[in-house]
């Protein structure tokens, strides 16, 4: 059975077939990470001046929708951590020492990443595969938010054809607007079987003028209790690092 | 399409490289988990009272004798947490420090806000001992079921607060299904001579129990305080998100009978106590225009009502003027211990509404919330107005800048402060 889908997806990247978009959607999920893995990524923010502020972020991941970030910094983040179950997302800040709920669409950083970039689950797990298009050494499917708790009602994926990895996504509104445009480069060996874009860099026409750049390292395959995706454990999770 | 492709896949070629030309690569090394680590924040703040000398609250504090009509004062903080890990164990601290001045003292305070020594054996079950300050509740700016922590300053809720000393832990269990998280937290407080003084009455364990549930998509705790130092009191709460931009909370508090001085404005006083009923409704919505509305309905059970309040207000009216009159200190002296308590807190009313308005990235410039706070006493009608602005921008820097407007007539809530508008700018630096 694995021989077959791996036959199949394999001829996909020829172009040869007609296109199944849910199945590569899946594949350029699993490229892009593992389902189950931990990592580190900065995001830097960058301002029309030239001025910049960064964060680190330790990222954990389980299943289809279990993530959480831990922000080591700056100083100012600290401490913060973020937890999203599904469509569930919580912000806990050290000095108000609880979690309370918070919305996909804001940002935690108050950059122009928003909470839905920062705590990203599977593509495939939030969008049905509307249309897929071959085109000249890319695939470009149409994704369309599978309910209204999804940060962007419409993706334009352009995918990579030979390595299935996204190049560009344009990020829509309901009503059609384009609020943001993320580009893929830096393809990177990680180890451990995965190879997939370390820098994405994201720009939005209604901040004309400030880019924000998100890095990645150190991405590894783990696995960690489903406890630890948790409200109660959320104020320990610093110390699930090793 | 295809043209349009090219197009794209040239200006994401061309951007891949200025991206790496521009960022160097991130290296994670430098991030790794330290055995011992500390950091906080220094704020230097200031702040202009114009006092209000025809207030119940101004009379009573050392203004009154001051015959002051503004104040201007200066604050520094510092605030320094850190950890110490050592095997499953780690101990966390958060201290406090303040130097304030004005033209009437300088004061000093340091505090132990939190420390407190945890064991982990798993991700499910912690243990904790030491001091520490438990948030409970799903209200913003009020928390009904906050049963084991000192009372919240509306006007500032995310500020960190002093905890007080227990042992408490955390039992986790995911079932899966419909109830998706189990959370049981049992805590006990001891008040002796020696500790938590202000928590009530000397001599009781006070256990204390909370359950914490996600069915579904919604959040809910049941919480618990056994009669002890201070009366007996469940609840309950919860928050879910009806939409994407759309999240709804409540609290509900049954309180056991707890005592209520009663004053009338001839300066009778009443010993009395009641059970109360303490609840709130809430929600937070975010505009596509990015900006976050949150409004909060605050049932204070324990409250006093618009006539209860302006009886009290008149009666320290009388006792300043008659002690200014050297009529005696006697009723003054009464009037002020009250203020001490339950008349003297941030909101002795019974009934509030809290709306606060705040925008991101105001202007189209990244890092700028201004933010405008409607706190009202939806008994007699007299509220607080709180434009502020705050800046983020600059690494490690927050720069806010606040005003606190408060209107309302005699022998109102916010018509009796001490002040009538306050004005205060910070800047707090992150290390």
């Amino acid at each position: 059975m694995k021989l077959l889908a791996t036959l199949a997806l394999a001829f996909f990247a020829q172009g040869a077939l007609a296109l199944d978009g849910a199945q590569i959607l899946q594949k350029v999920d699993r490229n892009l990470e593992p389902e189950s893995y931990e990592s580190y990524r900065q995001l830097v923010d960058i301002q029309p001046d030239g001025s910049r502020k960064e964060y680190v972020l330790w990222t954990i991941k389980k299943g289809r929708d279990k993530v959480i970030a831990l922000f080591l910094a700056p100083p100012s983040d600290k401490g913060r951590a973020t937890l999203r179950l599904g469509d569930n997302m919580w912000l806990y800040m050290p000095e108000v020492g609880r979690p309370i709920r918070i919305t996909s669409l804001q940002s935690v950083t108050g950059s122009v990443f928003n909470n839905a970039d920062i705590l990203r689950i599977d593509y495939s797990a939030e969008y049905d595969v509307k249309g897929a298009e071959e085109l000249e050494g890319a695939l470009l499917l149409d994704l369309k938010a599978r309910t209204g708790e999804v940060a962007y009602d419409r993706l334009k994926m352009w995918v990579d054809k030979s390595l299935l990895l996204p190049v560009t996504i344009e990020a829509y509104t309901a009503s059609g607007m384009l609020v943001k445009t993320l580009r893929f480069s830096n393809v990177k060996d990680f180890g451990g079987g995965i190879k997939r874009p370390a820098t994405l860099t994201t720009d939005s026409p209604l901040h004309k003028g400030y880019k924000s750049v998100m890095q990645w390292s150190g991405m590894k395959r783990a696995n960690f209790p489903d406890e630890a995706f948790t409200l109660n454990a959320l104020p320990r999770v610093q110390e699930l690092r090793k | 399409m295809n043209a349009g492709w090219c197009c794209l896949a040239l200006a994401a070629a061309l951007a891949a490289p200025a991206a790496r030309a521009e960022e160097p690569a991130f290296d994670a090394s430098r991030f790794e988990k330290k055995a011992f680590e500390i950091g906080g924040y220094a704020e230097l703040k200031q702040e202009h009272l114009t006092l209000n000398r025809s207030g119940a609250l101004y009379k009573l504090s050392t203004l009154g004798a001051s015959g002051r009509d503004g104040l201007d004062r200066s604050t520094g903080t510092l605030q320094l947490g850190g950890k110490l890990r050592h095997g499953s164990g780690t101990f966390d601290f958060r201290t406090n420090s303040s130097w304030a001045h004005d033209a009437l003292s300088t004061q000093a305070d340091h505090r132990l806000y939190e420390g407190a020594l945890s064991f982990r054996s798993s991700e499910r079950t912690t243990l904790e001992a030491g001091k520490r300050a438990l948030r409970w509740g799903k209200g913003y700016a009020f928390n009904p079921i906050a049963f084991v922590e000192r009372a919240k300053d509306p006007n500032d809720p995310n500020l960190a607060r002093e905890g007080f000393w227990l042992l408490d832990g955390d039992f986790i269990s995911n079932p899966g299904g419909r109830v998706r998280t189990v959370a049981f937290t049992p805590v006990l407080v001891p008040v002796t001579g020696a500790i938590n003084g202000d928590f009530g009455a000397r001599g009781h364990l006070n256990p204390a129990a909370k359950l914490y549930l996600l069915v579904h998509d919604v959040d809910i705790d049941l919480a618990w305080l056994g009669q002890g130092s201070r009366a007996g009191r469940f609840g309950a709460d919860f928050a879910t998100n009806l939409a994407q931009n759309f999240e709804v909370h409540g609290e509900w508090a049954r309180v056991g009978a707890t005592p209520k001085p009663l004053v009338d404005a001839s300066g009778r006083f009443t010993p009395s106590s009641q059970q109360s009923t303490d609840w709130l409704l809430g929600l937070r919505y975010l505009t596509e225009g990015d900006t976050t509305w949150i409004g909060e309905y605050f049932h204070n059970g324990s409250g006093f009502d618009a006539a209860q309040l302006r009886d009290f207000d008149t009666f320290a009216g009388t006792a300043f003027e008659r002690f200014l009159q050297g009529g005696g200190s006697t009723a003054l002296e009464l009037a002020q211990a009250l203020a001490q308590g339950a008349y003297g807190r941030p909101n002795p009313g019974r009934d509030y509404l809290y709306v606060r308005a705040q925008q991101k990235d105001a202007f189209g410039i990244v890092y700028f919330q201004p933010a405008l706070t409607l706190m009202a006493n939806l008994h007699d009608r007299s509220f607080q107005l709180t434009p502020e602005l705050l800046y983020t921008g600059i690494n490690n820097l927050e720069l806010r800048a606040r005003a606190y407007l408060l209107r309302g007539g005699s022998g109102t809530d916010f018509g009796e402060k001490q002040a009538r508008r306050k004005l205060e700018v910070y800047a707090r630096y992150y290390f």
